[in-house]
């Protein structure tokens, strides 16, 4: 395919400069030579406060939170075989928001820190019972996909309940459905690394099954892949990685629905040389959105999840009208 | 005539007095049902008027509206459905999975927060641009793929709804002042329903349904293929135009009062075709009937959910919907 070479230094350029721009702008700017000496080892101990305590685990948070969304995203496109296929669009992010929400909203004295671990569990619950139907009835990737939209109308139907019933605090639980990483610290960077550490070697094995899988059931299976059971190995990946992202950082949607367009674009649809690409777009994307919310309406922040759903929205129509 | 005619004929007439009655106890039923509890011969007395007491007040200004707007939007979106179902021969074509509703609620949601005095019967109008804005996305993404199947236009159209409920979202957050009403409107709500909704709604819902029926010949032939249809004589272009405005119409106008409430579109025009059979001349009426039935008992059991706390009747559709939704794909999987 194209020279993916090139591509990599680009998409490093752009990785860095996001990096950079997400620890430098906010509410209160930090400059390069900043940075750098704070780096060095003698900077000033405010802005050191900031930077290692508040900026750095949010930076990082972008960068796997946007890697983990379009990954899942890639995976699943690749599964359901379908390109507009992607962690919200299937219901998972919505199984993950009730599991917050209630939890938000029903019992607002417990503590913060048990909303990422509902929202996973949410998450997981909404992909097993899609496994469990995908399975027991044999469905068709496609009709997967739709069943999918199903259930997280139901979810979608309890966050509204919730949410309206409790209206006086709602807006706690609609920023933390629009996506945000406003007051996220090292304990959250701790909760994701892990998955994404797992999650990197899992996309080389699970690269070349991927590539099978889309010359259609029959030749894959022809080929010596058992269908069935890399479907539900592939679906179990991006129940985690969707899961694991939206229980840190709220549903920020579009990233894994637009993050594989680009990257299918950028290195063609093989996907050894596209999940890479994949992840970095992905962390770029959010590593930017993240800036973005937070210096348009300063000192009040954008959520990260509508500034990705604005910069996704317009590429998204883009890609309709380029498919004629 | 043939006999075959005439027995779809009688079966069309007993399901239209069922839902007629059914839609007539639903209707009283609604009105009864309140924190002021009224029994049915207060609520006949206070429908036909009779001597001003609290009770005629509280039926004629607050019961009343609200159990039409139901029957009216609940008829609007089960045709609207009904239309799309035999337009696209789409199985799952429905205002909501075709990115009619949200994409009606996000101009609305605009309107209100760009224009914040707007009048509802100006919302209309942004809630028509919304929901041909949603419905023309679904369809160049649906129709740009070249191995379309009824699923993956669906998807198209979730995909397409997902952008704009994101979008609607945003806006709710970030101009969070006027976020109660909307919230409670965007999860689908009947509950304060008033004469001035009923009179915006009731001419455009009407007109379409009188449109659809008029066009209900011609549905019929259509649902069976275009060149089938072009055979027959039909101007097929002319046809989806006519349709698509109607659709449109309906749905627009439904969720500019109501919000967009789910599945009612989707699920009714299965059913009734599960009982009449193919022919859009049996199925509009029931269509719209049965939606209306439908809307009116999801209302009152949307009281019961947590009384004395009115839930949005959005949410019981979905719980009726979502479950049928499922159905539908597990019964035809083999097809899709």
């Amino acid at each position: 395919m194209r020279r993916p070479k090139y591509l990599y230094g680009v998409l490093a350029a752009a990785l860095l400069t996001a990096v950079m721009l997400n620890l430098m702008l906010g509410t209160v700017s930090v400059s390069f030579r900043q940075i750098g000496s704070i780096f060095m080892g003698h900077g000033d101990s405010q802005l050191l406060n900031i930077l290692v305590n508040y900026r750095l685990p949010r930076m990082l948070l972008c960068l796997m939170v946007g890697g983990c969304l379009a990954l899942a995203g890639a995976i699943l496109q690749g599964l359901i075989q379908n390109p507009l296929a992607s962690p919200d669009v299937i219901g998972l992010s919505k199984g993950a928001g009730l599991a917050a929400v209630m939890i938000i909203l029903l019992f607002p004295g417990a503590p913060v820190g048990i909303i990422p671990w509902a929202a996973f569990i949410g998450a997981s619950i909404m992909g097993a019972a899609l496994m469990f139907i995908a399975t027991r009835f044999e469905l068709k990737p496609t009709s997967l996909a739709l069943s999918g939209m199903a259930l997280g109308a139901m979810a979608g139907a309890g966050i509204q309940y919730v949410t309206v019933k409790h209206m006086n605090d709602a807006n706690t639980a609609l920023l933390w459905l629009a996506g945000s990483l406003w007051g996220r610290s090292w304990e959250h960077v701790w909760l994701l690394l892990p998955w994404a550490i797992i999650a990197v070697p899992l996309l080389f094995y699970l690269s070349f099954r991927l590539d099978v899988l889309q010359l259609g059931d029959n030749a894959a299976s022809g080929l010596g892949l058992s269908v069935r059971h890399i479907r539900i190995v592939l679906l179990t990946a991006a129940v985690c990685l969707t899961g694991i992202s939206v229980a840190v950082a709220g549903t920020i949607g579009f990233i894994g629905l637009i993050a594989p367009h680009m990257a299918r674009k950028l290195t063609g649809p093989i996907h050894k040389h596209m999940l890479p690409v994949t992840a970095l777009l992905g962390a770029i994307l959010v590593t930017f959105s993240d800036v973005i919310g937070r210096i348009v309406i300063s000192p009040r922040e954008v959520p990260v999840g509508i500034v990705t759903a604005i910069i996704g929205a317009p590429y998204f129509l883009y890609l309709l009208g380029k498919k004629k | 005539m043939t006999a075959t005619d005439a027995v779809t004929r009688r079966v069309f007439a007993s399901y239209l007095f069922i839902g007629l009655l059914l839609a007539a106890t639903g209707f009283i039923w609604s009105v009864s049902l309140g924190v002021t509890d009224l029994r049915w011969n207060d609520v006949l007395q206070g429908l036909l008027g009779g001597k001003e007491t609290k009770e005629q007040l509280v039926i004629s200004t607050i019961r009343v509206p609200r159990a039409l707007v139901a029957a009216l939007a609940g008829a609007a979106l089960a045709v609207a459905g009904a239309l799309m179902q035999a337009m696209t021969r789409n199985a799952f074509a429905s205002p909501q999975i075709f990115g009619i509703n949200a994409g009606a609620s996000f101009f609305v949601v605009l309107f209100i927060v760009f224009f914040p005095g707007i009048s509802s019967s100006a919302l209309v109008f942004a809630a028509f641009a919304g929901a041909f804005m949603g419905g023309l996305l679904v369809f160049i993404l649906g129709y740009s793929n070249d191995h379309r199947t009824p699923v993956q236009l669906a998807l198209a159209g979730i995909a397409v709804s997902m952008l704009l409920s994101a979008m609607t979202e945003g806006f709710i957050v970030l101009y969070d002042n006027q976020t109660k009403n909307v919230l409670f409107w965007l999860a689908g709500a009947v509950h304060n329903g008033t004469w001035k909704d009923v009179h915006t709604v009731i001419p455009w819902s009407l007109t379409g349904m009188m449109i659809a029926l008029l066009l209900s010949r011609s549905l019929t032939i259509l649902s069976l293929g275009d060149d089938i249809a072009r055979g027959l004589g039909q101007n097929i272009l002319f046809i989806r135009l006519a349709v698509s405005c109607t659709v449109i119409m309906l749905a627009g106008s439904a969720v500019s009062i109501v919000g967009p409430i789910g599945f009612v579109g989707l699920i009714v025009p299965h059913i009734v075709r599960h009982w009449v059979g193919v022919d859009y001349r049996f199925i509009l009426p029931l269509t719209a009937v049965f939606g209306s039935v439908l809307l009116l008992y999801a209302d009152i059991v949307s009281r019961f959910i947590s009384y004395p706390f009115e839930s949005p009747v959005g949410i019981v559709t979905t719980g009726i919907g979502a479950p049928y939704l499922l159905y539908l794909l597990l019964r035809r999987r083999g097809r899709l």
